[in-house]
């Protein structure tokens, strides 16, 4: 008796019963796990910015000791760090108001070695406010214009011409880059759009006098948080008519012919037997366009941002003390929409680029965009799984 | 309830059987229905409206951009200035052939001295970084020290003093008296600085130890790689005994590796001398060329000075008569009112001024044929044969800028004779020296150039970059996630792949300065990469740099957009395609794949949309360089920093006056921009169209 399989052993790969399908199951399985790594390496770069940034920035936000985190991160505005030495060897670093208040406090330390480094020091109270006003107020609008657009669009149009071309102008202000909505917007909203003052501006297109010393002067609101939260929404506002749309065209037929049955006019119904069931879609829509905006920098760098300001929005609005009280109120909301801002990203772009880069510097750059990026990244998550859910649910 | 009564219209009232009336408000024949639809129409058309307007305000720029280009354009020629420029461009050619050759000749000179130099550079970056890492401590020693020597100087001239007056009677006792309580002082302080050295001292020794200890001062570029640990420990000794603000004169070993290095060099010259007297002929060959340029552009500069007063001369004036009207205080009003007479309005004669240039215009073709054949033969004399790889890289480059140079000469000789600073500039001219133009200069003294070509090609090529990387990335992860992935893992992809589109592009741009640029450089200088074009990289803002990073960033966008379209495959398809035998991958790849292959070109389209228009990215990383990125390297193109028309818009555009030529530019620019993203998503929706048929 002899073994067959010891005198011709059968290798793996050379089975001579192999058919060709055998093959090509190897190839097939080899050209998924190719397109599967392709896949998991674009996770993994993901991974690797997420850890790097979120390394480095920890140190800067938390503290080993209680309460844990650096409060003054958070409530303070940026500003200018100093750092030096004494003639007795001693080094300091503090913020650059501290440092007034050393040297006024003790007139006879002799400073050597002084070197300055600018948006260094403090936190980023500033910016935070900034970014979170542009925001509500881009969201406002793009919200209200958005869901109007959406209404329209699914609930009154019939397909025609106009709606065709309502639809090519979305689809294509989608397109356009954000700098070119930067620059319509400093066009725009900061020199063009008209407002009523008593004193129009040289710059002015155009001032009709209305009677009783006041215009209606084409010259803009100025590079202000309107101008930049404005010019924002008009960016956004493809996204937000597309998540409405979304949102509405979930909400089954059923609904409004019932509705329109029972006599209801037609607004009735998109008021009592849409709207509501569209609110959740709408929440979406926001948050998705929250995401979007809060981390745009282009369209903002010439209508709303600015690198350092020391006070706070709502600091020191000029009111005329006497007025009553509504005018004073108009006025000080005038007052506090034209202001410009300081905005998170404008703030990581100014400490990434535009100051002289040194060790002490890093703190700043890495705490700020740590916070910036939790920030947008919840939001980013929250939209995510909202719409998950969202779509889960709506099987009526 | 009046409203209500008016609209019981007597035809309802006899009808009495309606049963749906119209009811409520109206207004010129709309009810309050149709109100509301309006609302929500003219909410709608806001969209177009937007477009609209975004056209108009960009348009407008660029009329206002056309005709003060082209006044410009033409005060250039007129001052006489166009041809200089001719002039110019032969001059710097020439400049390019020589310094790539000078280039060449060094690299051949430290060819046997490489070891040496490598240790000598590895030396000064190791000694560079401790003193980095060391300098607060070096700077209070230094001090210390400084202070010392001063004091030890004033001792002994007081020492002197003192033993002077002693050995003269006359002397005032009060003066020496004083003297000698100031060098008790002096001695005082200086006992005490000397434990503070020592301390200052010992601390450095600590600091430089451990600074020595850790890897980052160790890092080393790939010029100073690749040295023995013998090598090494004799550069570590080195830089400890330099470390310090009192060292003497560096180490001997420094010493011997510095002389051994110049001897090598200078024998390795003695063997070139031929090559370095070419290079010297070529240097001195273009001088009589340049002494001509100088006094050309002389000229020219104040000819054009000229024009320019002439040309802003009104608006002086009407600035001044205003001033006149402004102020109240009479003195301020007659000198504001004298200076207003003053402005002259003069067109210059442009014959008269350009006269000087003609004359010299002779003279420029005298100078360009000997010019041209001395470069001919010095250019042959070069050697042919070079043995190291830069070397040889720079004097296939001094070739390419030498055909260039010669080109430039030739060409340039009849449209010089031809030059007239009258000759019309048609408005073509004016629109393609934008579109077409070479150069982006701003704020230059001699003339500012808006040439949109060092924008769009550093756009392009970046935007080229990262559609090579993301798009078999995107699509390879858009395949697997639509088809072969299981459900759970789909609903993990997909979602986390979307969750890339919500990076702050600002975010990423950081990412880039700090992290990414400096790991692919690190990347760049490795050993086993050299073959790598444009490896190993100098700067680590480059057009690789962020078309890498754009690659990361677009890649949401074609994922999202593929998979929509595999999606959009009737099931039938891959049934059928699975029925007849074929395999899983077989339908993907002939079934699925090319049904859905226009919409997978339309997500690469949008994709491109996205990357072109991508600011801030390009902005942190691309390294903003102004000038058409040198494409002699071949491939190695992608290792040189560039600008782009997104970049320059968000970098320039808060510096300028508004309503300024320059400001002008940059809506054109941004107009350009627009152009390109209607372009691309008409592509892209026409393609799409095509997928709908099916």
């Amino acid at each position: 008796m002899h073994d067959i399989a010891k005198d011709q052993p059968v290798k793996k790969g050379q089975n001579p019963f192999a058919t060709k399908a055998v093959k090509l199951k190897r190839r097939d399985r080899t050209i998924s796990v190719a397109l599967g790594a392709a896949t998991y390496f674009i996770l993994a770069c993901t991974l690797y910015i997420f850890a790097d940034i979120t390394f480095k920035g920890i140190p800067v936000v938390f503290k080993t000791e209680a309460p844990f985190v650096n409060f003054e991160f958070f409530t303070k505005s940026p500003e200018t760090l100093m750092t030096f030495e004494t003639e007795g060897g001693e080094t300091y670093k503090m913020n650059f108001s501290e440092y007034s208040q050393f040297k006024r406090d003790s007139p006879d330390v002799n400073i050597v070695e002084e070197h300055s480094h600018a948006y260094s020091g403090g936190g980023i109270f500033g910016p935070l406010v900034g970014t979170a006003l542009l925001t509500i107020i881009c969201i406002t609008v793009a919200l209200f214009v958005g869901l109007a657009t959406a209404i329209f669009l699914n609930e009154y149009a019939t397909k025609g011409r106009f709606m065709d071309s309502i639809r090519l102008a979305i689809m294509n202000l989608a397109g356009v880059p954000s700098i070119v909505f930067g620059l319509f917007g400093l066009m725009f909203f900061c020199l063009f759009i008209p407002v009523v003052t008593s004193e129009p501006l040289e710059r002015s297109f155009l001032a009709i006098p209305l009677g009783g010393g006041s215009y209606f002067s084409f010259e803009g609101w100025g590079t202000c948080m309107l101008a930049g939260g404005f010019t924002l929404a008009v960016m956004i506002l493809p996204v937000v008519i597309a998540a409405c749309e979304e949102s509405l065209k979930a909400i089954p037929m059923g609904f409004r012919e019932a509705s329109l049955a029972l006599g209801a006019t037609k607004w009735q119904t998109i008021s009592k037997a849409v709207l509501p069931y569209a609110f959740p879609g709408m929440l979406t829509a926001s948050i998705l366009g929250i995401t979007r905006v809060a981390g745009e920098t282009a369209p903002i760098m010439f209508t709303a941002a600015l690198a350092h300001k020391d006070k706070l929005p709502w600091q020191d609005v000029p009111t005329t003390p006497g007025s009553n009280f509504v005018a004073q109120a108009a006025e000080w909301g005038t007052g506090f929409l034209s202001q410009s801002v300081q905005a998170m990203p404008y703030h990581i772009y100014t400490v990434a680029a535009r100051i002289p880069q040194s060790e002490y510097t890093k703190p700043m750059q890495y705490g700020s965009v740590f916070v910036f990026m939790v920030l947008v990244m919840t939001f980013a998550a929250l939209s995510i799984f909202l719409r998950i859910r969202y779509r889960k649910k709506l099987k009526w | 309830m009046s409203l209500n009564d008016e609209k019981k219209t007597p035809e309802n009232e006899k009808d009495g059987r309606v049963v749906f009336r119209r009811k409520g408000f109206q207004f010129l024949g709309m009810g309050l229905q149709d109100y509301i639809r309006v609302f929500f129409g003219g909410n709608a058309s806001l969209a177009i409206i937007v477009l609209i307007l975004i056209c108009l305000f960009l348009l407008r720029e660029a009329a206002m951009f056309f005709p003060d280009h082209h006044q410009g354009l033409k005060s250039y020629r007129q001052g006489g200035q166009e041809l200089v420029g001719y002039v110019s461009d032969e001059v710097d050619a020439h400049t390019k052939v020589y310094s790539s050759a000078n280039i060449a000749y060094f690299a051949e000179v430290g060819r046997t001295s490489i070891h040496e130099d490598k240790q000598l550079r590895a030396y000064r970056t190791v000694l560079a970084n401790v003193e980095q890492s060391t300098k607060y401590t070096w700077a209070r020693l230094e001090r210390y020290l400084d202070e010392a020597e001063d004091l030890n100087d004033d001792v002994e001239d007081l020492r002197e003093d003192i033993e002077e007056a002693s050995a003269d009677a006359e002397a005032d006792a009060e003066d020496l008296k004083k003297d000698q309580a100031e060098l008790a002082e002096i001695e005082a302080r200086l006992k005490q600085l000397e434990p503070l050295i020592a301390k200052e001292r010992e601390q450095l020794e600590k600091e430089v130890q451990t600074a020595l200890g850790t890897s980052r001062v160790w890092d080393l570029d790939i010029a100073a790689r690749g040295l023995s640990d013998e090598e090494l420990s004799m550069v570590r000794e080195a830089v400890v005994f330099e470390a310090y603000p009192d060292a003497e004169d560096e180490h001997e070993s420094i010493q011997n590796l510095k002389q051994v290095s110049r001897d090598k060099k200078a024998a390795e010259a003695e063997r070139l001398a031929d090559f370095k007297e070419t290079l010297n002929g070529i240097r001195d060959s273009i001088r009589p060329m340049k002494s001509l340029y100088g006094e050309m552009k002389d000229i020219s500069v104040a000819n054009r000075r000229e024009i320019d007063a002439f040309s802003t001369a009104p608006a002086r004036r009407a600035a001044l008569l205003a001033g006149v009207e402004q102020t109240d205080d009479p003195a301020e009003k007659e000198r504001m009112q004298k200076q207003a007479d003053e402005v002259v309005i003069v067109e210059p004669d442009y014959d008269a001024i350009n006269e000087p240039l003609y004359a010299l215009v002779p003279q420029h073709g005298e100078l360009a044929g000997p010019l041209q054949d001395e470069m001919n033969k010095l250019f042959r004399q070069l050697p042919q044969e070079v043995e190291t790889k830069s070397a040889r890289e720079n004097m296939k480059r001094a070739a390419v800028y030498y055909e260039r140079f010669d080109n430039t000469v030739t060409n340039n000789r009849d449209r010089i004779l031809d030059w007239r600073h009258d000759a019309p500039l048609s408005l073509w001219t004016s629109t393609t020296s934008f579109m077409f133009g070479k150069h982006w200069i701003t704020n230059s003294s001699w003339h500012d150039f808006y040439g949109l070509l060092p924008l769009f090609t550093g756009s392009l090529l970046i935007s080229i970059i990262a559609l090579t990387v993301s798009v078999p990335f995107a699509v390879a992860a858009a395949i697997y996630v639509n088809q072969i992935a299981r459900f759970k893992e789909q609903s993990f992809v997909k979602p986390a792949i979307e969750f890339i589109g919500a990076i702050p592009s600002v975010v990423l741009g950081f990412f880039g300065i700090l992290v990414f640029g400096e790991a692919l450089r690190n990347i760049s200088q490795l050993e086993w990469l050299q073959w790598v074009p444009g490896f190993p990289m100098a700067e680590r803002l480059t057009i690789l740099n962020a078309g890498l990073l754009l690659a990361f960033m677009a890649v949401p966008t074609i994922f999202t957009l593929t998979e929509d379209a595999l999606n959009n495959v009737p099931a039938a398809f891959s049934e059928n395609s699975l029925a007849l035998g074929a395999t899983k991958l077989q339908t993907v790849f002939r079934v699925i794949v090319p049904t859905a292959v226009s919409g997978i070109i339309a997500a690469i389209l949008l994709g491109f949309g996205r990357i072109i228009g991508e600011t801030m990215v390009v902005l942190l990383v691309a390294g903003n360089k102004i000038k058409i990125p040198d494409f002699t390297e071949g491939l190695g193109v992608v290792a040189q920093p560039a600008h782009t028309m997104t970049g320059i818009i968000a970098q320039e555009l808060g510096e300028v006056d508004s309503g300024s030529l320059h400001w002008r530019a940059l809506f054109m620019v941004g107009m350009v921009l627009f152009v390109i993203s209607l372009l691309v998503n008409w592509a892209a929706q026409r393609t799409l169209k095509r997928l709908q048929k099916i």
